[in-house]
């Protein structure tokens, strides 16, 4: 299987030297402070496409550490926890890489396409719920730079593929009813070819509807548009801009300690390390109502890790650790790669028809059934 | 009126050593530098130095003693930093009295707005004269919140009320801090308000970044540059709805900002915006007022993502009965 996946290793050959010759590479930048890193990542993209990418040398800010600064797209179509089919099969072939792939494509801008159980085995992607129709808008995958990715699950540990078990507390807790971070669904099939909407008001139509919050992480999980990240990065601070809401986190590098046990926020509390060229970033202080995948907000911390491995990839990591809620830690590798610039301003609750219209729509519903009460089927 | 130089003779003297000593980014919950003993030299410590006795002056308002800033790694002037302006121009951008504020039956003091001296220069905004009528218009219909889905739910209204993005300059005199993150691309502004969010582009010569704004947005399409220790920040591309204030002051999509920030202590910027909207103003006009270096030693933006508090605000009608 090994051979199969030439193009990872040696990425990973990469990474490695560039772990090696770290301590080289930042004596010689504070040596020469006025060495300025770094084209943006749109430039070095469009090197990558003309083979220059094979003398990429890691873009280091003036203090001699890895520069994230640019745009990305983490965009996928593999699934977060790996389909049966492959059973312990880390990686997939260079036929199924590519069948993935282009079933993921279509997918992406022809709902009415036959979905392949690779796309729609994981919980990423549903393609009742793609609405957009990225030919018209310009989001298709091809023009965001993705690459297809080797693995057969985003989950890379375990090695099976899948999210760890939920403790017996978490199991409890959940059943008890707690909310689910994106609200209740507020539309259901009412099985006779119509929908009931089920939104007395604004907040029950979720976090997402009302614009409240949409993106951002942590963790940085792909969407089914508008998968964009915008980094901008100095020796004290990276800031991370999500293309959906144009929401971000300001991470301290080296900074203080964690803000206090009473600070809650939509993005958790978030400080970054290094380890080496990998910026290690921890969050914790999440909002009880916005923890990641309904964790526990006193126990959940996210452990993300960014590492270039060449000139159009990050390899993005993230280990959840709650063990409250799941019965051992857990990881998932989200390829982030390069992508054109600039993001546009995402205006949300500015421009909310949808929170307008649903609501409207239901009150509509309920006064037209109140004037004409439903006809019991037995009477039909 | 940003510059005293009436002593300019005698800084003169002192400022090889101030520069040396203050050009030293502050860091949040530390004095500077030039105010600390100093261990590892002894003898230099205990002596009055120039600096101690230009410090030892209290400062006169509005006057700032010739300063320069500390410089990035790349050479330029360093704004990094959480800062807030202290003025309550948010509430009205011209001279304004003290008022009870909403429903004071409920709100008490809690919801009373302080009085506060303008901070436009020359005192009036230039309007013309059907512009000032739709000014007021504005501010009697302040509150007056109808969300519907079209751009008619901004015809009445605050945007800040609604917990909209605040636009440009107002973000800059919210009563909320903001953080300057800057590196040799860009310039990033990212306030605590609305998590609002201004993306700076610094380098003219990336193509990747177009020169005119694609598209209107709240906050703007900004280019920026340096002119001495000024960054200077170029602004159009607005829409049309974002006020300058409760009072109803606003502008049309023609808007165009020129913002000046100057950094003219360790610990303060003074900041200048030029306001030029013919469709609006008979001439452009000018805001000034000092920003301040927040220096708690945890400061951090946290979470003011008002969203969550304006739901029932904005589609309260659209509710269940």
């Amino acid at each position: 299987m090994r051979k199969n996946w030439g193009p990872l290793s040696s990425a990973l050959g990469i990474a490695s030297a560039a772990l090696l010759l770290a301590p080289v590479l930042a004596a010689q930048s504070s040596a020469s402070p006025k060495k300025t890193d770094a084209a943006p990542a749109a430039n070095s993209a469009a090197e990558a496409g003309t083979g220059k990418a094979k003398n990429w040398v890691m873009p280091r800010m003036t203090d001699g550490h890895a520069d994230f600064s640019g745009y990305w797209n983490n965009l996928s179509f593999t699934p977060m926890e790996r389909p049966a089919k492959y059973g312990n099969r880390e990686f997939l072939t260079p036929e199924e890489m590519k069948a993935v792939f282009k079933s993921g494509v279509r997918g992406s801008y022809d709902p009415g396409a036959q979905g392949s159980e690779d796309r729609y085995g994981g919980e990423l992607f549903n393609p009742d719920s793609v609405d957009y129709d990225a030919t018209t808008y310009g989001l298709s995958p091809w023009q965001n730079g993705i690459k297809p990715n080797p693995r057969t699950s985003l989950v890379v540990d375990p090695p099976d593929g899948r999210i760890p078990p939920l403790t017996p507390g978490a199991k409890t807790r959940l059943a008890a009813g707690a909310r689910p971070a994106g609200g209740f669904p507020y539309v259901i099939d009412d099985h006779h070819g119509g929908a009931v909407v089920h939104a007395d008001r604004a907040k029950d139509l979720g976090q997402g509807t009302t614009c409240t919050t949409q993106s951002g992480g942590p963790p940085l999980t792909p969407a089914e548009y508008n998968s964009g990240l915008f980094i901008a990065q100095n020796p004290s601070y990276m800031l991370m801009e999500t293309e959906t809401g144009s929401e971000f986190r300001i991470i301290p590098i080296d900074g203080p300690p964690h803000a206090g046990f009473n600070i809650h926020q939509w993005h958790g509390d978030s400080r970054g390390h290094w380890e080496g060229d990998t910026l290690v970033v921890e969050t914790t202080n999440l909002r009880p109502d916005h923890t990641y995948r309904n964790g526990d907000p006193n126990t959940e911390k996210i452990t993300e890790y960014f590492k270039r491995i060449d000139a159009v990839t990050i390899e993005y990591k993230f280990t959840i650790d709650d063990p409250s809620t799941w019965t051992t830690p857990w990881s998932a590798i989200i390829p982030m790669s390069a992508s054109a610039g600039p993001l546009f301003e995402y205006d949300c609750s500015e421009n909310n028809n949808d929170a307008v219209n649903i609501l409207a729509g239901a009150r509509a519903s309920e006064k037209k059934a109140a004037e004409k009460p439903p006809v019991p089927i037995s009477q039909k | 009126m940003r510059r005293h130089f009436a002593d300019a003779v005698f800084f003169s003297l002192v400022m090889a050593v101030a520069f040396t000593l203050l050009a030293v980014k502050p860091v949040a919950g530390q004095a500077p530098a030039a105010s600390r003993p100093n261990p590892s030299s002894a003898p230099a410590a205990r002596t009055p130095t120039p600096v101690a006795a230009a410090s030892a002056k209290v400062p006169t308002p509005g006057q700032f003693p010739p300063y320069k800033a500390p410089r990035t790694a790349d050479g330029k002037p360093d704004f990094n930093g959480i800062w807030q302006a202290f003025v309550t121009a948010d509430i009205d951008v011209q001279d304004h009295d003290a008022q009870a504020g909403p429903h004071p039956d409920i709100l008490g003091a809690y919801g009373a707005w302080p009085g506060g001296q303008g901070i436009v220069e020359g005192g009036e905004i230039p309007y013309k004269p059907e512009a000032l009528a739709k000014k007021k218009e504005n501010a009697d219909k302040g509150m007056l919140v109808n969300i519907t889905s079209d751009d008619h739910r901004h015809d009445t209204g605050d945007p800040e009320l609604k917990c909209y993005m605040p636009g440009v300059p107002r973000a800059n005199y919210m009563p909320f801090p903001f953080q300057i993150l800057q590196t040799p691309h860009v310039v990033m502004m990212a306030y605590e308000y609305a998590r609002a969010l201004r993306t700076i582009y610094m380098d003219a010569n990336d193509k990747t970044i177009p020169a005119e704004a694609p598209a209107d947005s709240w906050m703007g399409w900004s280019h920026g540059h340096f002119e001495g220790d000024t960054l200077v920040v170029d602004s159009r591309g607005f829409v049309a709805y974002s006020w300058f204030d409760r009072a109803g002051d606003y502008h049309s999509d023609a808007l165009h900002v020129v913002e000046r920030y100057t950094q003219v202590s360790p610990y303060h910027i003074l900041y200048e915006a030029t306001i030029e909207d013919p469709n609006v103003f008979t001439r452009p006009w000018k805001v000034s007022f000092p920003l301040y270096r927040r220096m708690e030693k945890n400061i951090q933006l946290v979470d003011f993502n008002c969203t969550e508090f304006v739901l029932d605000l904005l589609y309260g009608q659209y509710s269940k009965k």
